[in-house]
């Protein structure tokens, strides 16, 4: 067992650092993860911005037609929405 | 006056010039001159790359391109009269005077962007009227639509300094803070003013949820394009597509007040000084034709995450090919069309995506079949939509973008009330899109092929070895057939009596069927 104390200093210094050098790119690897899921995220707004301008503007007034087709297709996605199945809350 | 930065040029041909320069000299900004005109400039030591002979700055491509003839080329601090080093070359094989220059003779040089412009120094008042009156309609018209228009960027960088365009500047900027604070309701705002810009004629190009395009037909003929930026103020900072984030107060922009601009008045922040330091740093009041906006990644990376994502190498890859004479005047039917064409019943309806020039949908309409091609590139079918209504052939032609939901939703309704079978073809669409791109593709077959509709593909899963294809990469076929499965559709059983010889081993063909 070495016992001089400046070698087992430097030995502790080395091993810290290396320690430190396994910390600090495990965290490196969580903020590239975070970064992704960050942009991930935000990337739902433009989503979300187009399917409810989609909804508003195409789907809704489309739903407004005397078509018996389209009468059915709102009713049966109504139906299948509501909790007791004939429409009623 | 500083002292003159020292360049010895090495040399100067098709690729670019090369020079030596001291290691401890401080950046230079240069202007390029042929026969004395400016036709770009570059910063000297952040532009070139350093090499064996000195450092070399590489002819833009758009430049390269028209580079043939002879001229007296000339290197000069930025702005000054006296030339820094200035010879004889030849480039490229013509013996003529080089001149950079439009159709109509227009003098041409490099904007920022590198892109190759009639910059609006080079333009007399005249010419700079009808960009003024279509300032002013545009203006108007955002206002009518319900915001606060004001010039942006380099527009608001000549007003402020110069009183007037950027000489190096090629195009105007406009630009509101929306009452909003959210960025979906930014952007449902937004689609509303394009709603709006569309039902009083205009043309407008979507670029992003919070930036478009909106095209003036102007006095002389010409189609311009006025870029419009949306923004907003939420918890004391600004957000303005595309480069500013920046702390700040609403009585900076609000109410709005006005800049001079080539004579006339225009719609400014009530500070117009706070923004553009946002915009161009510290420095804006030092003019910088090289100049290169320094955004921080995070701002870039919260404008983009919010707002971006809907046009898929649209600007920086499919509008350039298709402005190239060879790419836009391609008129080749496929292999696949053929083959499909010679497969499906003649009163199935064909539905080409990505239809690029639209050669293959006149095709089709030419042998008496009901066809639509759809892109995202409307200039690319321009021709063919116009040839197809002049001979009167069935074929139609819609834009279509893949990675833009709202496009994909109009485009798919407007196809699904054409009745009767249908047969989808996509050469070259899966693996030019991305994987948004993807779906939507699959998503819109399924809707329009459903009960035994086929779609025909061709893709590459391979590099070509003949050289890089445009805007292609190598598609994971298993990847995508599996995808194709989870949206109801799968590979057809093959049909012997209309097969195709194979392809070449770096490109593949298959046909999806939805039963």
């Amino acid at each position: 067992m070495d016992l001089n104390p400046r070698r087992v200093l430097a030995q502790r210094r080395t091993e810290r650092d290396t320690e430190r050098d396994t910390e600090r790119r495990a965290l490196e690897r969580r903020l590239e993860a975070l970064e992704a899921d960050v942009q991930e995220s935000r990337a739902l707004n433009l989503r979300v911005a187009e399917l409810t301008d989609v909804v508003m503007e195409l789907l809704v007034p489309l739903a407004d037609s005397d078509d018996p087709r389209v009468a059915a297709i709102v009713e049966r996605y109504r139906l299948a929405i509501s909790p007791d199945r004939r429409g009623g809350d | 006056m500083p002292d003159l930065p020292t360049i010895s040029v090495v040399s100067a041909d098709d690729d670019g010039i090369t020079f030596a320069t001291p290691d401890d000299q401080a950046d230079v900004l240069l202007d390029v001159r042929f026969d004395g005109r400016r036709i770009g400039s570059f910063w000297a030591l952040r532009d070139t790359r350093s090499g064996p002979d000195g450092r070399t700055w590489r002819w833009p491509r758009t430049l390269a391109q028209v580079l043939d003839g002879r001229t007296t080329l000339s290197l000069a601090a930025h702005g000054a009269d006296e030339s820094l080093w200035s010879s004889d070359v030849r480039f490229g094989t013509s013996d003529t005077r080089l001149d950079v220059v439009d159709p109509r003779g227009n003098p041409l040089a490099l904007d920022k962007d590198l892109r190759l412009v009639q910059l609006l120094g080079s333009r007399s008042p005249e010419q700079l009227a009808p960009l003024l009156d279509s300032m002013t309609e545009v203006v108007a018209a955002l206002r009518r639509a319900g915001v606060e228009p004001f010039v942006a960027y380099g527009t608001l960088l000549g007003a402020v300094r110069e009183g007037t365009f950027i000489g190096h500047d090629s195009d105007a900027d406009l630009g509101y803070v929306s009452r909003l604070d959210h960025p979906v309701d930014v952007m449902l705002e937004s689609f509303e003013l394009q709603r709006r810009l569309t039902a009083e004629g205009y043309t407008v190009t979507r670029y992003s949820g919070a930036a478009m395009k909106v095209a003036v037909r102007e006095s002389d003929g010409t189609v311009r394009g006025l870029d419009v930026f949306a923004g907003f103020l939420r918890a004391g900072r600004l957000h303005l597509m595309g480069e500013v984030e920046t702390a700040w107060r609403p009585e900076w922009l609000w109410p709005l007040g006005e800049v001079e601009l080539a004579g006339r008045r225009f719609p400014a922040p009530a500070e117009p000084e706070r923004l553009l330091e946002a915009m161009y740093g510290g420095h804006w009041r030092v003019p910088d034709p090289a100049f290169k906006f320094e955004t921080s990644q995070a701002t870039r990376r919260r404008l983009g995450g919010w707002f971006r994502g809907n046009r898929f190498k649209r600007e920086s890859v499919w509008v350039p090919h298709y402005g190239q004479p060879r790419a836009r005047t391609r008129t080749e039917v496929g292999d696949v069309v053929r083959w499909a064409h010679a497969r499906e019943p003649a009163g199935t309806t064909l539905v080409d995506a990505g239809c690029g020039t639209g050669a293959d949908v006149v095709w089709a309409a030419e042998q008496g079949r009901t066809a639509y091609g759809f892109d995202y590139v409307p200039k690319a079918f321009g021709p063919s939509a116009t040839r197809s209504t002049k001979l009167g052939l069935p074929a139609t032609f819609l834009f279509g973008n893949l990675t833009e939901l709202r496009s994909v939703a109009a485009t798919t309704a407007a196809l699904r009330t054409v009745r009767g079978p249908t047969v989808m073809t996509a050469v070259h669409v899966a693996d030019a899109t991305n994987a948004t791109g993807r779906t939507n593709l699959l998503r819109m077959a399924r809707t329009l092929l459903v009960g035994g509709g086929r779609l025909y593909l061709q893709v590459l899963v391979a590099r070509d070895p003949a050289g890089r294809r445009t805007g292609l990469r190598p598609l994971d076929l298993d990847a995508f057939v599996a995808e194709a499965a989870r949206h109801g559709g799968r590979p057809a059983p093959p049909d012997p009596d209309h097969d195709l010889p194979d392809p070449p081993a770096h490109l593949r063909r298959l046909v999806l069927q939805w039963t």
